[in-house]
């Protein structure tokens, strides 16, 4: 048989290319339920990380099913977790402005930490994170990012340096400022900005801060209101208990 | 037969004496872990194509040959990505390895030994000759990492294996064994090494 004539070759690349495109749409079909299963296990590890429940490593170390069942025994909230494809449709929705409230994902654990999702675009590809929130619904107790393909030891430090991810830890979110409630800016703390609202920005990387600094912006907006709102609740039962334990101890 | 599986190992190891898969074996040699799945993906990969292209060689139109064998690379290293994925044990590392999995597609080595043996030679030789440059890259591969991953981090698969008494005597892991300037130093001692045990490799 000729293996040269033009007919041969468009037969043979397009039989070729059918047969594996069939073996690796099954091959990932049946893959599917374990990947989504190590994907959800990874995110859990995420929040709690941000949560400060432990370092990344320990996550690892115990194992899906472990790390699976601290978080169900410690989340205070029904809320499913949201895989970083489902946080992505819902930043197309933020950006539409079509977001509806109740869609975006909260995390609030019986400590009273409460986590939120952040999602963008970063320089080659998405980034993500989750940010973590003291008992006053303002201050940052600490935040985890990952990222798809950002650059290893220029964008890739939002996941690998624990100091980047340290930057966020006592930082307050700026209810006041509806544009910019946290932010991420270059040479901050050199330029002797006020930086309770602020962290400073990886240099080397400036698209990768840049499209983090939009992830969190973009997102945080979305919460601010609600965060504002949970705060006044806590500063009111708060001052209930004071008031109540007040009367208690007048009737005494 | 034993030359096709020893030669890829020693007199024709495909980093130290073809240099061929040099970019990744300088990015995934900071620890062992990674090492070692990459090793393992490689010489999956590397086998695997081979064999298949060595079943189709004489079936593959002249014109279109390189596409054909970068769709057969491709399947396998999607397939090899997929099943890392599905994996508990794995997962990690595949995230760790992020693209450097993806980019087997374009290490030398499988193209190389494709175009070079694969497609002259029959399946189980082809098969052999694959597994064993993978071998080869892997085994290089595992050393580097050994020596990055000891005096860099102090680890050994992520087990400390530097006692903390050294550590409290001021000794300091070498940050600059991290970076892969190093790998490359690394790999340059070690094709010295090579070649001043293998003489007929030194150029007269």
């Amino acid at each position: 048989m000729n293996t040269n004539s033009n007919v041969y070759t468009v037969v043979y690349t397009t039989v070729i290319v059918v047969i594996v495109a069939a073996v690796l749409a099954f091959v990932s079909q049946s893959l599917k339920p374990m990947q989504e299963a190590n994907e959800k296990a990874e995110t859990i590890s995420q929040i709690l990380t941000a949560a400060q429940f432990g370092e990344k490593e320990h996550w690892q170390e115990i194992g899906n099913a472990a790390t699976i069942k601290f978080f169900n025994e410690n989340i205070a909230n029904e809320q499913a977790v949201v895989s970083p494809s489902t946080l992505k449709a819902l930043n197309y929705k933020i950006k539409e402005g079509s977001v509806d409230e109740a869609e975006l994902p909260y995390y609030e654990f019986k400590n009273g930490i409460s986590v939120i999702p952040v999602y963008g675009a970063g320089l080659w590809g998405p980034v993500w994170g989750f940010i973590a929130f003291d008992t006053d619904y303002q201050t940052i107790v600490g935040a985890y990012f990952d990222h798809e393909s950002e650059t290893p030891g220029l964008g890739g430090k939002i996941k690998d340096d624990p100091a980047f991810r340290a930057l966020f830890q006592g930082k307050k979110v700026d209810f006041e400022d509806a544009d910019m409630p946290f932010e991420i800016v270059k040479n901050g703390t050199a330029k002797g900005l006020d930086m309770t609202s602020k962290v400073d920005a990886i240099s080397g990387a400036t698209m990768t801060s840049n499209g983090l600094n939009d992830a969190i912006g973009n997102w945080l907006k979305q919460y601010v209101s609600a965060l504002k709102a949970a705060q006044a609740l806590a500063a009111q039962s708060a001052a209930a208990d004071t008031v109540a334990v007040a009367i208690e101890n007048v009737e005494e | 037969m034993k030359e096709t599986i020893l030669n890829p190992i020693l007199k024709g190891n495909p980093i130290t004496v073809l240099v061929l898969g040099i970019c990744s074996s300088l990015a995934v040699t900071v620890g062992l872990k990674g090492a070692f799945v990459m090793a393992l993906s490689v010489t999956v990969v590397t086998g695997l194509s081979s064999f298949v292209c060595s079943l189709l060689r004489k079936t593959i139109p002249n014109r279109v040959r390189i596409i054909v064998q970068l769709v057969v690379v491709a399947l396998m290293v999607i397939l090899v990505d997929q099943f890392l994925k599905a994996f508990e044990a794995t997962y990690a590392i595949d995230k760790q390895l992020s693209v450097y999995i993806g980019l087997i597609i374009t290490n030398c080595i499988v193209m190389g030994r494709i175009e070079a043996y694969a497609l002259g030679n029959s399946p189980v030789p082809s098969l052999l000759d694959g597994l064993s440059n993978g071998v080869g890259y892997g085994m290089i591969l595992i050393i580097v990492a050994f020596f990055r991953e000891l005096l860099g981090s102090g680890t050994l698969f992520g087990l400390q294996v530097i006692p903390d008494s050294f550590y409290a005597a001021g000794y300091v892991n070498n940050g600059l064994v991290i970076l892969p300037p190093f790998a490359l130093i690394l790999l340059g001692c070690i094709i010295w090494i090579h070649r001043s045990i293998d003489k007929d490799l030194q150029e007269k």
